[in-house]
């Protein structure tokens, strides 16, 4: 599983970060950092994974 | 969504209703995913999945032509981001967006818990307090009409004008006609704060002039800009704090759990507004048809129905902070998921911290009230008893 995040669209709310703080975090500055951007999630990933996606409440992220 | 429509004849909008929708919500829910309410001659969409498709899927569902329940306020409320579709709404949000997200909030963040740490110890030496008017109430009227630039004349219209703006969203009933004059009041006032330049300076307001000078917006879009700030920043934010104080105090687990670990406390907003959402529902026009819905329907997006969904949440109506509410519909989601929930959160959240900080147990001490109104559903009243740390009997 990949998640595709929606750069433009993501406002920094974070909740992505608390279901999955080892695949998302926010930079100092507030922005999102994106562990595996590009890459397969791994397996143990991809529950939080999943979650995280459900949680982003402004719908920037999706499994592609 | 299946084929056959059933039909929902009670008034889901009645004063009774409004006061306790969620028995409706129950039923509308039993009935199917798509309901015909016959009194508003439009759609339920009640279920979580179903509610989250909708609003995930913009496309079909459209907000240009409404998200109210009555042509008038869908007429007047145009040019707002609430009621655009596509590249325009994509162009206004950011606008609108860009003061409010997480990280434009940074730099305000020791001052909004410094003031709600006032509100509480003021609130805590009083003891015996109303929880609307005494602390839900005072933060957000503290600071956010600075934040967002409305000039001081006129500031005693604010709660009144933003109530009656939600209220005339709704249903055409004896609410919306009653608080007719307060929307158009309030819409007024911004064209001439507008026209005037009245914003204060270093605010949203003044920063969206800056971008009408500049040639970013077109200086007519401002009014209706203004009010997209202005509209849903008190009410909202009022409830979420007001609500979390009656859950707090009505459930003493609850309010010892959170005492013990006040890392509960951002996941306790999102749990209270799942479980008291402050928005009862917004509509969308049907552009597409599909299965069940024929293009051109009005369909309503019950969010306070998807929090309850016993389909998706375990003990729906329980108040369980601990349980991941992270996915709750309370803020919308999608494109239009709520813009200012990021100061809806820090509000909130820094209210709970100073009371669990300041305050050893909270006692609802006598009857408290609900609000009437279409789209908010927001306590008028709730006195307390706040008993101070290191005094517990
Ligand atoms: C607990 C507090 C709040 C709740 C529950 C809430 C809820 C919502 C909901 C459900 C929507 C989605 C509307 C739709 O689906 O059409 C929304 C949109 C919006 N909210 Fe909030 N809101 C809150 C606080 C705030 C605050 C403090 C502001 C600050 C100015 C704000 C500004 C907005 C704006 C501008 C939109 C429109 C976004 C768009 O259409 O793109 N809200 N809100
Ligand atoms: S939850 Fe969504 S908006 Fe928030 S930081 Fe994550 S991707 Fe961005």
């Amino acid at each position: 599983m990949r998640i595709i995040a929606d750069y433009d669209r993501c406002e920094g709310h974070g909740l992505c970060a608390d279901q999955a703080p080892d695949v998302f975090d926010l930079d100092d500055e507030g922005d999102l950092i994106h562990h595996f951007d590009g890459a397969e999630l791994p397996a143990e990933q991809e529950a939080a994974g999943q979650r995280a996606i459900d949680a982003c409440p402004v719908a920037a992220l999706r499994a592609g | 969504m299946s084929s056959t429509i059933p039909t929902y004849r009670p008034d889901v909008y009645s004063r009774e209703a409004i006061l306790d929708p969620y028995p409706h919500y129950d039923q509308l829910r039993a009935l199917g995913p798509v309901v015909r309410l016959a009194k508003q001659r439009a759609l339920a969409v009640t279920r979580y999945d179903d509610c989250k498709q909708v609003l995930l899927d913009d496309a079909t569902f459209v907000s240009g032509r409404g998200v109210a329940l009555n042509p008038v306020a869908n007429r007047l409320s145009r040019g707002t981001t609430l009621n655009s579709d596509g590249e325009e709404h994509d162009r206004r949000r950011k606008i609108l967006a860009s003061r409010l997200t997480p990280k434009s909030l940074r730099s305000m963040r020791e001052e909004v818990e410094r003031r709600a740490d006032a509100v509480v110890a003021a609130a805590v030496e009083k003891q015996h307090v109303d929880g609307v008017a005494d602390i839900a109430e005072a933060l957000p009227t503290s600071f956010v009409p600075d934040l967002i630039g409305w000039p001081q004349e006129g500031r005693e219209n604010l709660l009144r004008w933003a109530g009656a703006t939600f209220d005339s969203l709704g249903p055409v009933n004896a609410q919306t006609l009653r608080t007719a004059p307060s929307t158009i009041g309030m819409m007024r006032f911004a064209r001439s704060v507008v026209r005037r330049d009245a914003v204060l300076p270093g605010s949203m307001g003044a920063d969206l002039l800056e971008k009408a000078a500049s040639g970013e917006v077109e200086r007519g879009e401002c009014p209706a800009l203004m009010i997209d700030y202005l509209a849903p920043s008190l009410d909202t934010t009022i409830s979420a704090i007001a609500s979390a104080l009656m859950l707090l105090a009505e459930h003493p687990d609850q309010w010892a759990a959170l005492k013990a670990d006040p890392s509960l406390i951002p996941n306790t907003v999102n749990e209270v507004v799942r479980l008291e959402s402050p928005l009862r529902a917004f509509a969308r026009d049907t552009e597409v048809g599909g299965v069940a819905v024929p293009a051109g329907s009005r369909v309503v997006v019950f969010y306070a129905s998807a929090n309850r969904d016993e389909r998706v949440w375990d003990a729906p109506t329980s108040f369980d902070i601990t349980r991941d509410a992270a996915a709750q519909l309370g803020f919308g989601q999608g494109s239009h998921g709520c813009a200012g929930q990021g100061l809806a959160r820090l509000e909130t959240q820094s209210i709970l911290r100073s009371v669990v900080e300041r305050v050893d147990r909270i006692e609802v001490t006598g009857q408290l009230t609900w609000g009437l109104n279409n789209i908010i559903h927001k306590l008028d009243h709730l006195p307390l008893r706040l008993v101070p740390v290191g005094e517990g009997e």
